[in-house]
C-alpha cells in the first residue's frame, strides 16, 4: 500500500475512526497525474448544473447525466479534436491513401440516359499495354442498395444503364493517361430505350420501366415509392377562417462538398479486402461489399479516411467502392479510383428535385385546423435512400403545431437522371419551406403577426404528434421569442421600404433514427463505445462514428473526458477502422451526437465505476462520497485526502491490466403501428426558428440576403463553438439552395452544370451576417441533454427567404431557387397583372392587426406557462395533438370525433380527389392486377 | 468519363526534369511536360496537403503560395514554375510549431471537414504576409476564390482575424491547440509525489 500514499511527509497514513488505515492526508494541493499539467486544476463549477451544486443554470430542471459532471469538457467551446491534423496538411482524405505498387482505376461511363447493352467487347482494352485489369457489370452480379428493401443497383451496369454517367465498365491500368485511354477502347452495342426525365410522366405506363420490381411493381409506372398518411378529421379545413394553396417547383440541388469520392482498394497478402474510403457510413459499405463480393465480412476492413465533407453524400454504399475492389482483386496491386468533379455530380445522391403542392386552413380561433401536402419527388436512376425520404417529405412537417388534421400523399418516381438521395436535412427541407410559407400567407389573410400565430400553435414539450412521434424537450417557443428579440422584428416587420424584407422561418428535425436500417432495434444496440484504459492513463476509445468534419470524433472526446475528468488531450479516439471499431450505423439522420455520445457515456462511467472502486480501497470512503476532478480522486468533504488518477488506475489494474468497458445506446420503443409509423421517428427532435433579412432589387430580380438571426435548439450545447459552426454552414447550404443553386438538366435531359463553375455555391461575398443563438432545453435522453445540431438548422433558412422576398416585394414566389431570372420574371408577371408600369412603384405589404392577434397573444401567454411547467416536468399530464382542438388526451382521439381516421391507404371515394402524386393510388401492384386478370 | 470520344494517350507525353524548391527543400523529379503544378506536387513531390477539389480552378483547394503570390496549382502548368519557392500547407509551420494561422483555424472553427482549409491557409497567409491588420471586408476579398461547404466562411474569417492579432504579436498563444508536442511527457509526472511543477 504504500506507494499509493500521497507525500512523503505522511507515510504512515491516517487512521479513520474506525481503525481502518487510509491513505495519506495532504497538506498542499496535490499534483494531478497524467495529463500535462502537474497541478490539479480547481472545479469548473460554471460548467456543473446547479441541481448538482454547480453554477451552471438548469432552467429545463433536472439531467439524468447531472451527476456526471465534472466540469470538464462538456459547455466549453473547443477546437476539433483533429484540427491540429487539418491545419498542417496531415489529415488524410481518400485519395491520399497511397500504397506501395497501386495501381489507377477510371470508370467508364455511360454516355446514354438509357439504353440496354447488348454487347460489351474488352479485347481491345485487353491488349492495350499497360491494362491490368477489365471489369463488367458480369463480374459482379449481386445487387445493392443501402436500405435492404430496395436494392437496386449494381457495381457497374448489368443489361441496363439508367443515366448518363451511369456506370459501364472499369479498368486498372499502371497510370492514369493509360487508364483513361483505355476507356475509348471498350467496343459496346446498345439499343436505345426511351428516357424518362420528367417525374410528373413517372406516373404514366411505360414500356420499359426503368426498374422492375416483379409483383410488387406499379402497373408499368415509374413509381418506386409511394404514400398516403392520413391523421385526423378532414372535415375541420371545410370552413376555414384563412386558406393557402401553393404549388413548389424545387430543384435539385447537390452537397458540393470539396472532396470528390476516392477510394483505395487493396487485398493483403491474407486475402482480407482493405478498403480505404471518405464514408459516412462505413458500415453499410462493409455490408454491401461482401453481399457484391461474395466475401464474409470479417473478412473485409473498411478503414474511414478523412472525410472531405458529406452531408449526405457519401452515405450510400457505392458503386465505383466495388469496382476498387473488384479490379484490385483481379489486378492483384492496390486500385486508387478519384473522381474528377464531373463525375461527382453523376454520382449525385443530392436533394430530390420536387413538385410539392401544399394546402394549409386555419379555423376562426387560429388554429392549423390542417395541412394538405401532396410531394412529387424526382428519384433519379436508383432507389438510394428514397424509400425514406418518400415519408419524411410528409411526416417530418407533422410538428411543431399542432394540427387539426394532416393528410399527406407522395411519391418517388424514377427518371433516366443521376440518383437522389439523402442531403443534409433529408426530406424536410422543401416541404418544410412550402408550409412555413403557407403559414406566412395565412398570418397575412388573418392580419397577424405570424410569429404570433406560430407561439400560439406551438406543440408544447413531452407531446405526441398528431403522427405519433414523441417530442420531448421543445425549444421551439424559446428560439421563437430569441430571434424576435435579436432581430428587432416587431419594429422591422411589414414596415421596411420597398426592396428590403424580413421573413420568418421554422424548422423540426429527427435526432437520430429510431429505427435502424438493418436491424430489429431489439436485436442489437444502434451504437457501441469500447474504452480501454492502460498503464499510462490515455484513455482509447474505440467508435464506429464518422467525423465527416462534424466534430462527433470530439464530442465523444468531450464526454468521455467530462466523466472521467481528464484533460481532453488524453482521451484518444480511434474510429477510422472496422476492424478495430464496434459497428455503428454512421453518421446520418443526426444520430451520432445523440446516440453515439450516450454510448460513450455510459462505457465511460464503467471506467469511472472501477477507478472509483480502486479508489474506494485505497481511501475507506465509499463512492458516493468520492468526487473524481481533474486526474484525482477525492473524499467529498476533505479535498485533502484523495489519490491521483494514475494511483487508482494502477490500483483497479493489480489483477486486470488494462481497464475496458463498453457502453451500448438502444432507442426506446416507440411510434404508431400503421404503416410506415417508423419514418421519422426519433428519440428526440431539434427545433429551430430562422429570421432573414433581404435586399431585393426589383429593377434586376437579384436577391441578397444580409443578415439572418438563427435560433436553435441543440437540447445542450456539448461544443459551442462547434454548434455555432453547424448553424453557420447549414444558412450557408440553406441560402445556396434558396437563391442560386440547382441542377439544370436541359431539355434533353442532360445535366449542363457539372462543375463548381456552373453549380453556384455561395462564395465569401454572398454570406449575409448570421447571428447564431444557441436554445438548450436539455433533453431528457440526450447526452448531457445534447440533441442534433448539424441538420435541422438547414431548415428554417429556406422559407424565412422566400417570406422575407415576400415582405419586401409582396410577390410570393415558389420556384427555387430565387434566382435573378426567377424573380425578375415573377415582378414582370405581377407588374402586368395588376396594371403596374415601374417596378418601384410596386407597394410592399403592411399589416393592420385584427383582433384575432390579440386572442393568439394570450393564448401564446397561457403555453408559455404550460410549456414551462411540462418542460421541467412539474406537470407530467399526457398531451397529444389534438388537445388545442379540444380532446381529452386520455381517450383515443377516435372515439371523440367523428370521422377521425388514421390510414396508410386511401378510401375508394379519395381517389378522385387526391393531389398529383397521390395519382399514384390509382395504379395497381402487379400482384392484384394478376388477381384481377 | 462519358461517351466514347477517342483519347489516344500514345505517345505519351515524354517525362522531363522538374525542379524546384517546395517547403524550403530543393526538389528534382521526373514528371510529364504537361503536367499541371497539382499533380507534381502531389504525386510526384508527395505534398498531400495540397487538395484537388475541381480541377477547373474554382473551388480554390489547391492553392499554394508561389513565390510568396497565391496561385492555383490546378491551373499552373508545371514547366512554368520550374525552379520557383513553393509553399504549401505542409510548409506553414515553424518546425513543430503552428503558425498563428493554423492555430487560429485550429480554436476558431475556421476548420470543420478540413478539406478545404490547405487551400485557405495558404489565401490568408498571403493576405497577412502583406496586411497585418486586415478589415473583415479585406479578408472576405483575400479568400473569394477559396469555397468552403463547411462553415459558411464566418468563421473562417474570425479565424484570420484572431490570427492577423497573433501575427502582429499582439496576442499571446494561450489554446493547447496551439501546439502539436506541448509537453515531452504528455502523460506527466508517474510519481504522484513529485512536487508541482517537476514534469515542466
Amino acid at each position: 500500500m504504500g506507494s499509493y500514499r500521497q507525500q512523503p511527509g505522511s507515510g504512515k497514513g491516517d487512521q479513520r475512526r474506525d481503525g481502518k488505515r487510509v491513505a495519506g492526508k495532504q497538506v498542499f494541493p496535490p499534483p494531478g497525474s497524467g495529463g500535462s499539467d502537474p497541478e490539479m486544476r480547481p472545479r469548473d463549477l460554471d460548467f456543473i448544473p446547479e441541481t448538482v451544486g454547480g453554477r451552471e443554470p438548469k432552467p429545463a430542471g433536472d439531467h439524468i447525466h447531472d451527476r456526471d459532471r465534472t466540469g470538464t469538457a462538456v459547455g466549453k467551446p473547443m477546437a476539433l479534436v483533429d484540427s491540429n491534423a487539418k491545419v498542417t496538411g496531415q489529415a488524410w482524405y481518400g485519395d491520399d491513401v497511397r500504397l506501395q505498387g497501386e495501381a489507377i482505376g477510371k470508370i467508364l461511363r455511360s454516355p446514354h440516359h438509357y439504353a440496354r447493352i447488348k454487347s460489351i467487347d474488352t479485347t481491345r482494352v485487353e491488349a492495350l499495354p499497360g491494362v491490368l485489369a477489365v471489369a463488367t457489370g458480369e463480374d459482379a452480379p449481386n445487387r445493392f442498395g443501402v436500405l435492404p428493401v430496395t436494392k437496386d443497383e449494381h457495381a457497374m451496369a448489368v443489361d441496363k444503364v439508367r443515366h448518363v454517367g451511369d456506370l459501364v465498365a472499369c479498368v486498372a491500368a499502371v497510370d492514369e493517361a493509360t487508364a483513361i485511354e483505355a476507356l475509348s477502347l471498350f467496343d459496346i452495342e446498345w439499343e436505345l430505350l426511351e428516357p424518362v426525365f420528367d417525374p410528373k410522366k413517372g406516373l404514366e405506363d411505360h414500356d420499359e420501366p426503368i426498374h422492375w420490381r416483379g409483383k410488387y411493381h406499379l402497373a408499368r409506372t415509374n413509381v418506386q415509392k409511394r404514400v398516403f398518411q392520413e391523421f385526423g378529421d378532414r372535415s375541420l379545413v371545410k370552413t376555414p377562417n384563412a386558406a393557402s394553396h401553393g404549388s413548389w417547383t424545387m430543384a435539385g440541388v447537390h452537397h458540393g462538398f470539396t472532396e470528390p469520392h476516392a477510394v483505395v482498394a487493396h487485398w493483403d497478402p491474407n486475402g482480407r479486402l482493405q478498403l480505404y474510403t471518405p464514408q459516412q457510413v462505413p458500415h453499410y459499405t462493409h455490408r454491401a461489399l461482401s453481399t457484391v463480393l461474395d466475401v464474409p465480412m470479417h473478412q473485409i476492413n473498411v478503414v474511414r479516411t478523412f472525410v472531405g465533407g458529406g452531408f449526405g453524400g457519401k452515405s450510400d454504399p457505392f458503386p465505383h467502392e466495388m469496382c476498387a475492389a473488384i479490379l484490385a482483386r483481379k489486378a492483384g496491386v492496390p486500385i486508387r479510383i478519384t473522381f474528377d468533379r464531373e463525375e461527382v455530380y453523376w454520382i449525385n445522391r443530392g436533394r430530390h428535385p420536387s413538385h410539392i403542392d401544399v394546402k394549409m386552413t386555419a379555423d376562426n380561433e387560429g388554429r392549423i385546423s390542417g395541412f394538405d401536402i401532396d410531394a412529387l419527388i424526382d428519384g433519379g436512376g436508383f432507389a438510394s435512400f428514397g424509400h425514406v425520404t418518400s415519408y419524411y417529405n410528409g411526416v417530418l412537417a407533422t410538428a411543431p403545431y399542432e394540427l387539426g388534421s394532416f393528410h399527406y400523399t407522395g411519391a418517388r418516381v424514377w427518371t433516366n437522371k443521376p440518383a437522389s438521395g439523402a442531403m443534409r436535412g433529408h426530406g424536410a427541407v422543401n416541404t418544410r419551406c412550402a408550409v412555413e410559407v403557407g403559414l406566412d400567407e395565412m398570418a397575412e389573410q388573418m392580419a397577424v403577426d405570424p410569429i404570433d400565430l406560430r407561439l400560439a400553435n406551438l406543440l408544447p414539450p413531452h407531446s405526441r404528434t398528431i403522427s405519433g412521434f414523441r417530442i420531448t424537450s421543445n425549444g421551439m417557443r424559446e428560439a421563437l421569442t430569441r430571434v424576435r428579440e435579436g432581430s428587432d422584428w416587431d419594429n422591422k416587420f411589414r414596415q421596411l421600404p420597398l426592396g428590403k424584407g424580413i421573413g420568418i422561418g421554422c424548422g423540426f428535425f429527427i435526432s437520430g433514427s429510431g429505427l435502424p436500417i438493418h436491424w430489429d432495434p431489439k436485436n442489437f444496440p444502434h451504437a457501441t463505445v469500447h474504452i480501454q484504459v492502460d498503464m499510462d492513463g490515455g484513455v482509447t476509445v474505440h467508435t464506429g462514428a464518422a467525423d465527416i468534419g462534424q466534430g462527433s470524433t470530439t464530442a465523444v472526446a468531450q464526454v468521455v473526458a467530462e466523466v472521467l475528468a481528464l484533460p481532453v488531450e488524453m482521451i484518444h479516439v480511434r474510429s477510422h477502422e472496422s476492424d478495430t471499431s464496434p459497428v455503428d450505423l454512421g453518421s446520418y439522420s443526426s444520430r451520432v451526437t445523440f446516440m453515439n455520445a450516450n454510448a460513450a457515456i455510459r462505457a465511460a462511467i464503467g471506467i469511472r465505476d472501477q477507478l472509483l472502486k480502486a479508489a474506494w480501497e485505497m481511501l475507506g470512503y465509499h463512492p458516493n462520497v468520492l468526487v473524481l476532478n481533474d486526474r484525482r480522486i477525492y473524499y467529498k468533504h476533505d479535498p485533502a485526502v484523495g489519490v491521483s488518477y494514475l494511483q487508482a488506475l494502477h490500483k483497479a489494474q493489480e489483477d486486470t491490466g488494462a481497464l475496458i468497458a463498453r457502453g451500448a445506446y438502444r432507442s426506446p420503443p416507440m411510434g404508431g403501428v400503421h404503416k410506415g409509423a417508423a419514418a421519422g421517428l426519433a428519440p428526440a427532435y431539434s427545433f429551430s426558428a430562422y429570421v432573414a433579412e433581404v435586399d431585393v432589387d426589383v429593377e434586376t430580380g437579384k436577391v441578397s440576403c444580409t443578415n439572418v438571426w438563427a435560433a436553435h435548439d441543440c437540447g445542450k450545447a456539448l461544443n459551442p463553438l462547434a454548434v455555432r459552426g453547424q448553424i453557420i454552414g447549414s444558412c450557408h447550404m440553406g441560402l445556396g439552395q434558396v437563391l442560386s443553386e440547382k441542377m439544370v438538366y436541359g431539355r434533353t435531359g442532360h445535366l449542363q452544370n457539372a462543375n463548381l463553375l456552373d453549380y453556384k455555391i455561395p462564395s465569401v461575398h454572398e454570406m449575409p451576417h448570421v447571428e447564431p443563438i444557441i436554445v438548450e432545453s436539455s433533453d431528457p435522453e440526450g447526452p448531457f441533454g445534447a440533441k442534433e445540431a448539424g441538420e435541422g438548422p438547414l431548415l428554417p433558412i429556406l422559407p424565412a427567404v422566400v417570406n422575407a422576398v415576400y415582405d419586401a416585394t409582396g410577390i410570393r414566389m415558389r420556384d427555387l431557387p430565387l434566382t435573378p431570372d426567377v424573380v425578375y420574371k415573377a415582378i414582370e408577371k405581377h407588374l402586368k397583372k395588376h396594371d403596374i408600369d415601374d417596378p418601384l412603384d410596386l407597394v410592399p405589404p403592411t399589416l393592420t392587426h385584427a383582433p384575432l392577434q390579440e386572442q393568439l397573444v394570450e393564448r401564446a401567454k397561457e403555453h408559455e406557462i404550460r410549456d414551462r411547467l411540462r418542460q421541467r416536468s412539474e406537470d407530467t399530464s399526457a398531451y397529444v395533438n389534438g388537445v388545442l382542438f379540444g380532446f381529452d388526451p386520455n381517450r383515443p382521439l377516435s372515439e371523440q370525433v367523428e370521422g377521425w381516421r388514421e390510414a396508410d391507404e386511401p378510401l375508394p371515394e379519395q381517389l378522385a380527389e387526391l393531389g398529383f402524386a397521390g395519382r399514384a393510388w390509382l395504379k395497381k401492384e402487379q400482384r392484384h392486377m394478376e388477381d384481377d386478370a | 468519363m462519358v461517351g466514347k470520344e477517342h483519347i489516344t494517350m500514345t505517345p505519351p507525353a515524354a517525362s522531363e526534369r522538374w525542379s524546384g524548391v517546395v517547403n524550403g527543400r530543393p526538389v528534382e523529379v521526373l514528371a510529364p511536360s504537361n503536367a499541371v503544378l497539382l499533380d507534381v506536387l502531389r504525386d510526384k513531390v508527395g505534398t498531400l496537403g495540397v487538395k484537388r477539389g475541381c480541377d477547373l480552378g474554382t473551388c480554390g483547394c489547391c492553392t499554394v503560395m508561389i513565390d510568396g503570390v497565391p496561385k492555383l496549382s490546378c491551373l499552373t502548368l508545371a514547366g512554368q514554375v520550374k525552379d520557383t519557392e513553393i509553399l504549401t500547407v505542409e510548409g506553414l509551420s515553424e518546425g513543430a510549431h503552428l503558425t498563428p494561422i493554423q492555430t487560429c483555424f485550429a480554436t476558431h472553427g475556421g476548420s470543420q471537414c478540413g478539406f478545404c482549409t490547405p487551400g485557405f491557409m495558404i489565401a490568408s497567409q498571403a493576405l497577412l504576409n502583406v496586411n497585418d491588420n486586415p478589415s473583415r471586408d479585406e479578408i472576405a476579398e483575400a479568400i473569394e476564390g477559396n469555397l468552403c461547404r463547411c462553415t459558411g466562411y464566418q468563421q473562417i474569417i474570425d479565424s484570420i482575424e484572431a490570427a492577423a492579432v497573433l501575427h502582429r504579436g499582439e496576442g499571446e498563444v494561450t489554446s493547447p491547440a496551439s501546439d502539436p508536442h506541448p509537453d515531452p511527457h504528455p502523460s506527466g509526472p508517474e510519481d504522484p509525489t513529485m512536487p508541482p511543477g517537476h514534469a515542466k
